[in-house]
Formats: C-alpha cells, sequence, structure tokens
C-alpha cells in the first residue's frame, strides 16, 4: 500500500469507529434489531454450554500436538503469530504467504496443516462434530472467536483481493439457482419474516447483521448439542437451498463470510453465541 | 477560512479513497463469483452440481443489491414461466384436499447431504414453511402472504381453481422474480400433487376455509 493509500485507509478505520454510535442511536428510535434468539440466549446467558469449547479450544491451541509435535504458538492468524486476540474482529482477511483471502476455520487449518503436520483431508473430515466424535476446528474457532469478546467487528477491504471477495460474496448473495430459485437474499432480505417458527435475519440491514455477526457464529446449537461455525451454518443454507454440498473453506465460502462480515463491521464481539 | 481548509482537506480524502480502494466492476465480479460457484462443490453425481447452473430467467432474477428489472426483461420472463404450465393429464385441476393437507405441511425434498439426495417417493409441497393457510396451524411461516380463507375469498369456480394451479405452477408468471419458487416448473412438484393443493386451498371443507 503505497502512503497516500495509507491515510486514506486510516481515515476509514476513523469513520468506521464513529459509524456504530450513530447506529445505536438509530436503535433507540424504535428499530427493533434482530432478536429472534433472544429466549434461547436469555436461558442461557448465565451458563453458556460454548465455553467449554472455549476451554478445550485454548488447550488445543497451546498444546504440542501433530506430526510435528508443535502447538499453534507461531500460527498467524492476521495479527502477529500466535495472537488469538483482535482475530476474529478483522477476518475474513488476505494472507500473503497463502496469497489467499482466509476465514478463521481456512486459516486454522492452513496452520494445522503447515505447523503441525495434519492431513488437510482428516481436519476437513472432521471439522463438523458428531455425537461420537468432538472436532478440534469447533472448538478451536470457538475459542480464538472468544479472545475478540468486547472488541468490535472491523473488516477492512485494503486489499484487492479483499474487495474482489467483497463483490464476489455480494454477487452469490443475491443469486438465485437450484430447484427452488433460491438466493440467500430469499430468506434474508426483509425483516421480520419466518420459515416456519426460525426468525429470519435481513441480511441487508447493518444493524441485524451485527448480532447475526459478532454474537453470533461460532454459536452453541441446542439442536445440536454442540458449537458450530459460520463454515456449518453456510453449508446448513446451502443444504436448505437444495444445493450441492458447499465445499469446506471454498473461496465461495469465504466470499460471502468476507459480504456478510464487513456489514457487520461495528458490531461488539460476545462470542460464543447461542443459537436453537 | 479554517472550515474551507478543513472541507478541502475531507474532498482531497474522499477522492484518494475513491482512487485506492476500487472495487472491480460488475463484469469481473460477475466472472470471478461464477467460477467461484463451480469450484465451490464437488461432492456427487454430475446431475446435483449443476443444479447451481442459472437458467435464463434466474439470472435475470439475480441483480447485486437487487436493482430493479427492466420491462423488457419482466415481459420475457413472465412469457418463459406462462409456457412453461402442463396441466394434468386427466385434466382435472382440483384433488383430494386431504392429500393436499399432508403435502403442504411436508417441508422435505431434494435436499442433498454428502452427494446423496434425500430418497423419498414424493417431495413434499413445502407451503406452509412460508404461508399460513389453515388458522389453527401454529407452525406456519410468513415468508409469502397468509392465505387462510383462500377459498371463501376466491370461490371454488372452474375459474379460480385454474388461477391457483397455474400460480403454484409458476409463480413467476404473475410475478416476475417473486420469492415464491416455480414448484411446477421445475419439477419439484407434480401436476397432480398441484391439483391436490388447489382442492385444499379452495375446498370448503378445508381447514382453511373454516
Ligand atoms: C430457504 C430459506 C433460506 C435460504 C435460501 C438461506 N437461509 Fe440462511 N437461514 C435460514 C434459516 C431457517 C435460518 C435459521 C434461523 C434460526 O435458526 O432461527 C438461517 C440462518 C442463517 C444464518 C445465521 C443467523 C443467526 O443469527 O444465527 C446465516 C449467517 C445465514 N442463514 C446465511 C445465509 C446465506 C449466506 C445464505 C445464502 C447462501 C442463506 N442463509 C440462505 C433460511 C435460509
Ligand atoms: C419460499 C417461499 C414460498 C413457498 C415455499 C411458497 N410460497 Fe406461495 N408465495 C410466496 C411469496 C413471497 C408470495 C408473494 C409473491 C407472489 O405473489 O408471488 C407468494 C404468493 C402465493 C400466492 C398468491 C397469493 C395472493 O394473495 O395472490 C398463492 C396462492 C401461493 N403463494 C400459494 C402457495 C402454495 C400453495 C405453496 C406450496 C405448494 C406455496 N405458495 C409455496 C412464497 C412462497
Amino acid at each position: 500500500m503505497n502512503a497516500r493509500c495509507r491515510i486514506a485507509a486510516a481515515a476509514m478505520v476513523f469513520a468506521a469507529t464513529v459509524y456504530p454510535v450513530s447506529a445505536q442511536n438509530k436503535a433507540a428510535d424504535g428499530f427493533k434489531a434482530y432478536d429472534g434468539l433472544a429466549v434461547g440466549r436469555q436461558m442461557l446467558a448465565e451458563d453458556n454450554p460454548g465455553d467449554l469449547w472455549v476451554e478445550r479450544g485454548q488447550r488445543l491451541f497451546n498444546d504440542k500436538r501433530g506430526p510435528k509435535n508443535t502447538s499453534l504458538e507461531r500460527c498467524d492468524l492476521g495479527q502477529g503469530p500466535g495472537v488469538v486476540k483482535g482475530v476474529f474482529a478483522t477476518l475474513p482477511r488476505y494472507f500473503a504467504d497463502t496469497n489467499k483471502v482466509q476465514d478463521l476455520e481456512s486459516r486454522l487449518l492452513t496452520c494445522m496443516v503447515e505447523l503441525q503436520g495434519f492431513k488437510r483431508e482428516d481436519i476437513v473430515r472432521d471439522r463438523f462434530g458428531t455425537l461420537d466424535k468432538d472436532s478440534e476446528l469447533e472448538a478451536l474457532v470457538s475459542y480464538v472467536g472468544a479472545a475478540s469478546n468486547g472488541l468490535r467487528m472491523n473488516v477492512r477491504l485494503n486489499h484487492a483481493q479483499e474487495r474482489e471477495m467483497y463483490k464476489a460474496g455480494e454477487y452469490a448473495f443475491y443469486r438465485r439457482s437450484g430447484p427452488l430459485d433460491f438466493a440467500c437474499v430469499t430468506c434474508h432480505g426483509e425483516s421480520g419474516k419466518r420459515i416456519r417458527l426460525q426468525e429470519l435475519p435481513n441480511m441487508t440491514k447493518p444493524e441485524e447483521m451485527r448480532e447475526v455477526i459478532a454474537t453470533g457464529w461460532p454459536a452453541y446449537r441446542g439442536t445440536h448439542s454442540t458449537v458450530r461455525t459460520m463454515q456449518h451454518r453456510l453449508y446448513d443454507c446451502f443444504w436448505q437451498m437444495r444445493l450441492a454440498d458447499l465445499g469446506f473453506a471454498s473461496d465461495l465460502s469465504v466470499a460471502i463470510t468476507t459480504y456478510l462480515n464487513y456489514s457487520a463491521n461495528g458490531g461488539e464481539i460476545k462470542l460464543p453465541g447461542v443459537r436453537r | 477560512m479554517i472550515y474551507a481548509k478543513s472541507l478541502l482537506l475531507l474532498s482531497a480524502t474522499v477522492a484518494v479513497v475513491a482512487g485506492c480502494a476500487t472495487f472491480p466492476d460488475a463484469e469481473s465480479t460477475a466472472q470471478r463469483a461464477e467460477q467461484m460457484v463451480t469450484e465451490a462443490h464437488t461432492l456427487g453425481a454430475p446431475a446435483l452440481l449443476r443444479r447451481t447452473t442459472q437458467d435464463e430467467s434466474q439470472r435475470a432474477c439475480s441483480s447485486p443489491g437487487g436493482a430493479k428489472l427492466t420491462q423488457e426483461h419482466s415481459a420475457t420472463i413472465v412469457k418463459t414461466a406462462r409456457d412453461s404450465i402442463k396441466y394434468p393429464a386427466s385434466g382435472k385441476l382440483t384433488g383430494d384436499w386431504k392429500t393436499g393437507a399432508q403435502l403442504v405441511a411436508d417441508g422435505r425434498g431434494q435436499r442433498i447431504i454428502n452427494g446423496q439426495v434425500e430418497k423419498l417417493s414424493a417431495n413434499g409441497a413445502l407451503c406452509i414453511n412460508c404461508h399460513l393457510m389453515d388458522a389453527k396451524e401454529v407452525n406456519a411461516g410468513n415468508v409469502g402472504p397468509a392465505l387462510t380463507g383462500y377459498g371463501t375469498q376466491h370461490g371454488d369456480s372452474e375459474a379460480v381453481a385454474r388461477y391457483t394451479y397455474e400460480r403454484i405452477y409458476n409463480a413467476w408468471a404473475f410475478m416476475p422474480c417473486s420469492n415464491m419458487p416455480r414448484l411446477g416448473a421445475s419439477g419439484f412438484l407434480t401436476p397432480e400433487q398441484i391439483a391436490h393443493i388447489v382442492a385444499y386451498l379452495i375446498d370448503p371443507q378445508s381447514p382453511v376455509n373454516k
């Protein structure tokens, strides 16, 4: 980035910091933010089972593991080797070593393969926990996510590839296909809508997106008895859309997350979330 | 004076931001995103992977940001949708409302997991995922308008049966790019299934009209 761009970027950061204040005023003006999960959240507010995943994730992060018997303390999630604080707030972002924009899951995958020597296909196979087998990735994502609690979402689009991903994500959000003609916007384009009794956040509204992203995924899902990540949430929506399985850490999944997370900028992070 | 200076600074900043943080144009975005869509799904038979391939109407209904349709596109979508409509071989557009009642509450069909489509003898019709139909049903969505009292309101004439049948067969013949899926045209529902659902909506005995 040249000097002039850096000044401009600083100005944009400033703009992002003042943004939420006015948005909060708007909420006070009578806008009812997405709050469909209030009941579940209230029930579990005192005792979020997701905290167990955070603890397990912390151990998995710090223990020497894998064929190379190393911890993840050299894993650079965007804030420097081993740093977890603030990571969730700024992902997805561009990483020079992989020359890719990566979200939290795909970046952890890179570290586990490159630093610890795990096999990529093994981690992908076990990416979603089952009743018989917990997922290490779900625990690691919980730990890293919670390490940003209290900070605000602050996804930057400084790199050309980040802007490319953002635009591709927006394109995908509106792209209709499949036997039911669904796009994301079909179910997430208006406030106050429900599929059966499941409330659908309006993802074209930053007020609602801050709730979805900053206090959402990783989330302890009561119906699954485990923590699920954003990759799983998207996978689930693709299933509902009658499309083939969304590839784990695929560029498409990262593009959509870039689009969604950027629109949640300013939202105060409180993870893991609690969901139905 | 100070004020003028800061204004100048502000506009300079805006210009710099615009110059640096340029987004790719619509055409390269579409190209890149389409490539991502193709690469995103790898598990399953070719026919399943091809589900993401859009037809002309879907493409016209996918403007990023939800931009409005042109008159021309709109007319083409409606015509394509009209031409798609097929009727039951029996010619009967109203079937059995009790069979319809089961169909509207069934949300299954065509979902894919680990590259396999769920195995069912027939798809459900998904209606109450989006519409309240029987006023006593608590588990109904509201993505579409409530259809309670549909038959009481419209009657059960041949013309109403026909309109309702066509509307379910291909919603885009009436409202291009509607959020309602083209359930008959895509083959998700059979003409006979749709006739049962028509009966469920218009029959005076149906819970919809109680
Ligand atoms: C057919 C309807 C439908 C479509 C299409 C759909 N979703 Fe969803 N989505 C849902 C439902 C239902 C939920 C769950 C709400 C609940 O559990 O209360 C949900 C939840 C979500 C959530 C979590 C919200 C939260 O606060 O927990 C995200 C994120 C999401 N969807 C993203 C997407 C994206 C991105 C797409 C397109 C690729 C998409 N959805 C397409 C129905 C849909
Ligand atoms: C994914 C959501 C969705 C599903 C599933 C769905 N609809 Fe709809 N439906 C809508 C929406 C949105 C509208 C309003 C826009 C329009 O008229 O096309 C609508 C409109 C209608 C109308 C016209 C209502 C009027 O007041 O003119 C009828 C009739 C209807 N739907 C029947 C059905 C039936 C029967 C089924 C199941 C076989 C069904 N729908 C499934 C979303 C849906």
